[in-house]
């Protein structure tokens, strides 16, 4: 037991604070939100030729087999930067081909993952933007050697830049052995693929993904027919994990600029954050990014363990949701006006955070599930111990 | 980052648990829900002794001094073991930090193994009726007279007192220097001549507070000094140096099983009471915002864990503490309290019976720690100041 980063942790947070701090500004950041694309390829590659996109991959494919706190570490410092680049949609797809995909799969995608020559992305909300299976309508129906999709997703990230997208489709009712999920391996460029651009608070890329007899091979399908739904679970457990990585490192340096601020700024002859009621508002900010990322940590390290990690994952986002959205918004208070200014970037770091706080799961969806652990099952709980079991 | 405990550390909880099974018996349990004394009569001495023999206590204390040179998180196991049933062992929260980290050689060697086997209990003399959250403004006087100190004053809320064999006590020896550098912490015997102890009865004494309430103490005291003369012997680190003596003091006992439980032992409660509990059919565990409440306490009561093991890691690296113990000491005490409220809005007027009533969920529990767990706020540090500590000494802001 030591919760804190070892040496090699907080090394290899350096390197990327340091990387990411001299080759990312606000102004690219600024720039890219106009982008077509969203991110500059030449700084994807980088990241690649540093290791990076293939660090949790497996090393028969290309990757280096770290462990997941070791890209919960990158992907904080690309949140601290709001590193614009398709790196959170990649790794999820890429890690769950890597532990659900077939043979064929994990050749084709895995090594170009890797070297940065794919972007990857997933698409699982519908209309009905509940993370549930009973929410799944999208439909895959079985047609000569493939499958015929029809249905729409949205808020898929990255679409309109990634290669291949994850889909769940419907492919039976639900029954005593089965959600009647299966996952997909789709080509974002095939016919009867349509993506309509979303205008969101973060200026990211997200899209409504219209599928209108979509045909794909068979060799597509992404694990066995009709079980693509505990695929799809343990997916979305990382990809949260990893989101809230995203948020702490971002909420963290927003946090850091109120604490400059607090002491630059001069009102009524001394420096704001000599006042009391400034300086508690900035220690709750430190106590809600810190149990943030203690909360995430752990998930991921319980991942990393083999160790069931749902319900701490579900700690992190439902607490993220709130806290980090609370920590962004003190910053913008003890900023007074010009940190809603335009020409400010403050903002930036704002609209991201907040965008975040609505994407895999709410704060309400997340609770239900810490709920229904806690009081769905037998037996007495105890803190620090698993919880007991369903039946 | 590891967030596990060893095998051998599994294995340690485990035999901890078994030596409880078999040795904490109803007796004791009995002599402390009844005891003014904190529960330290002799079933608790006796079972003390037995603790010490296994090697139990001060485990990351040196074993020159009777402890095992072990780990904190070692140390911390047995302590929450013990703590769950209300028991006091394994020496967190004692003051033996600060005497191993300031003391002479020959205090380390009289004190430590001394409070190891139980015999050497503090009570802990800072507040004084001016002198609260403003410590520094302290007033009680050490004068020197030849190789001794006389001392003459008053202190507040020493709980300890009519039990203990010592008080820790500040005073002030330069009142002409700045006030942080004119304070000494000195070490002295409860049955020195001119020490009186008068109680001082608290919200929680009638009826008394069950077993486990949060502050369910009935009893704490005030304590007057006249004329106490000391030798200088019982000076803890320098002369006028006891301000910060105290202070890393404080921040090594402000954390530890003790501080984590008191915050989070309603947590567990509640959900195992509404799992195996309902009114009559009406669960609340069936209702949605109760549902969602307790999901948000449970996931900030795993924050108090989580910082808890972060003071812990910080104490086995060296114990380099900026605002951990302090951030510690904010969120605890008020997650406590939230949780205390939420609870009376989940046990409607059930949570207003006190201890004995006809009715009473869990021996009045809930409704005394209402009364109780405010107080963990308030003690040890308000959480005002230690968010005043965060934001100076973490974030390095500027004084008002």
């Amino acid at each position: 037991m030591d919760i804190l980063p070892s040496e090699e942790e907080q090394m290899l947070k350096n390197v990327a604070r340091e990387f990411l701090e001299t080759e990312i500004s606000t102004a690219m950041v600024r720039e890219m939100e106009l982008d077509d694309l969203g991110y500059p390829p030449s700084l994807w590659k980088q990241m690649a030729d540093l290791g990076w996109l293939g660090l949790a991959l497996p090393e028969q494919y290309g990757g280096q087999g770290l462990p997941l706190t070791y890209l919960g570490l990158i992907l904080q410092e690309a949140g601290r930067v709001l590193a614009p680049v398709p790196l959170h949609s990649t790794m999820v797809a890429a890690l769950t081909i890597a532990e659900a995909g077939s043979e064929q799969q994990k050749k084709d995608i895995l090594p170009a993952v890797s070297d940065g020559g794919m972007v990857l992305t997933w698409g699982i909300a519908e209309r009905d933007p509940r993370l549930i299976p009973e929410a799944m309508t999208l439909q895959a129906t079985a047609d000569g050697d493939g499958w015929v999709l029809n249905g729409t997703k949205m808020f898929v990230d990255n679409f309109v830049v990634a290669q291949r997208c994850l889909v769940a489709a419907r492919t039976a009712a639900v029954s005593e052995s089965s959600q009647g999920i299966s996952l997909f391996l789709v080509d974002t460029n095939g016919t009867g693929v349509d993506q309509t651009a979303l205008t969101t608070l973060a200026k990211d890329k997200q899209s409504r993904v219209d599928f209108k007899n979509h045909w794909v091979e068979a060799s597509a399908l992404v694990g066995e027919l009709n079980q693509g739904w505990p695929i799809v679970e343990a997916m979305l457990d990382r990809a949260t994990a990893l989101l809230c990585c995203q948020m702490t490192g971002a909420a963290r340096k927003d946090a850091e600029m109120a604490i400059e601020y607090a002491k630059n700024r001069v009102a009524f002859g001394r420096p704001i954050g000599s006042f009391q009621s400034v300086q508690h508002m900035l220690a709750d900010m430190l106590l809600h990014v810190d149990g943030g990322e203690m909360l995430t940590f752990e998930a991921l390290w319980k991942m990393d363990e083999g160790l069931p990690a749902s319900v701490e994952v579900s700690q992190a986002k439902a607490f993220c949701n709130e806290k980090c959205e609370s920590v962004v918004r003190t910053s913008q208070v003890i900023h007074g006006g010009i940190g809603f200014m335009m020409e400010f970037d403050l903002h930036l770091w704002f609209r991201r955070v907040t965008s975040w706080t609505m994407r895999l799961g709410t704060t309400y969806d997340h609770r239900a599930r810490i709920a229904s652990a806690l009081l769905d099952t037998p037996g007495r709980v105890r803190l620090g111990m698993p919880l007991p079991t369903a039946v | 980052m590891d967030f596990g405990l060893t095998q051998e550390q599994e294995d340690l909880r485990e035999q901890v648990r078994a030596f409880i099974a078999e040795n904490v018996s109803q007796g004791l349990l009995d002599e402390m829900e009844g005891g003014e004394e904190g529960g330290r009569g002799p079933e608790y001495r006796e079972l003390v002794a037995k603790v010490a023999e296994k090697g139990w206590i001060g485990i990351s204390w040196p074993k020159e001094y009777g402890g095992q040179s072990g780990s904190r998180i070692d140390q911390y196991i047995v302590e929450e073991e013990f703590m769950r049933l209300g028991i006091g062992v394994g020496g967190a929260g004692s003051g033996a930090p600060a005497i191993l980290a300031a003391g002479t050689e020959e205090q380390k060697e009289y004190f430590i193994p001394g409070m190891i086997r139980g015999e050497i209990i503090f009570a802990l003399g800072f507040t004084e009726p001016q002198a609260g959250a403003d410590l520094a403004g302290l007033q009680c006087r050490a004068v020197r007279d030849g190789d001794d100190f006389v001392i003459n004053g008053q202190k507040m809320y020493t709980s300890a007192a009519h039990y203990a064999s010592h008080i820790y006590m500040m005073c002030r020896t330069d009142p002409d220097a700045p006030r942080h550098r004119g304070i000494s912490i000195f070490l002295i015997p409860m049955d020195t001549p001119g020490i009186t102890v008068r109680p001082l009865w608290t919200i929680q004494s009638d009826p008394p507070a069950p077993m486990g309430t949060t502050y369910g103490m009935v009893r704490t005291n005030e304590t007057f000094f006249e004329n106490v003369r000391v030798p200088a012997s019982c000076m803890l680190g320098e002369e006028n140096g006891g301000w910060y003596v105290g202070a890393m003091g404080l921040n090594l006992d402000r954390v530890g099983a003790s501080r984590y439980l008191i915050s989070v032992r309603r947590d567990e409660d509640i959900v195992n009471w509404v799992k195996e509990n309902d009114f009559g059919g009406n669960s609340p565990a069936e209702n949605p915002a109760v549902r969602d409440k307790l999901a948000e306490l449970w996931t900030e009561a795993n924050i108090c864990r989580l910082m808890t093991m972060r003071s812990m890691s910080l104490v086995n690296r060296g114990g380099n503490f900026t605002y951990e113990g302090s951030a510690e000491k904010v969120w605890a005490p008020e997650h406590g309290v939230k949780t205390t409220e939420a609870i009376s809005q989940i046990l409607g007027p059930y949570a207003q019976l006190l201890n004995g009533s006809e009715e009473a969920i869990e021996d009045g529990l809930f409704a005394h720690n209402l009364m109780g767990s405010f107080q963990s706020g308030i003690n040890h540090g308000s959480v005002q100041i230690m968010r005043d500590q965060m934001a100076r000494r973490g974030l390095g802001m500027p004084r008002g």
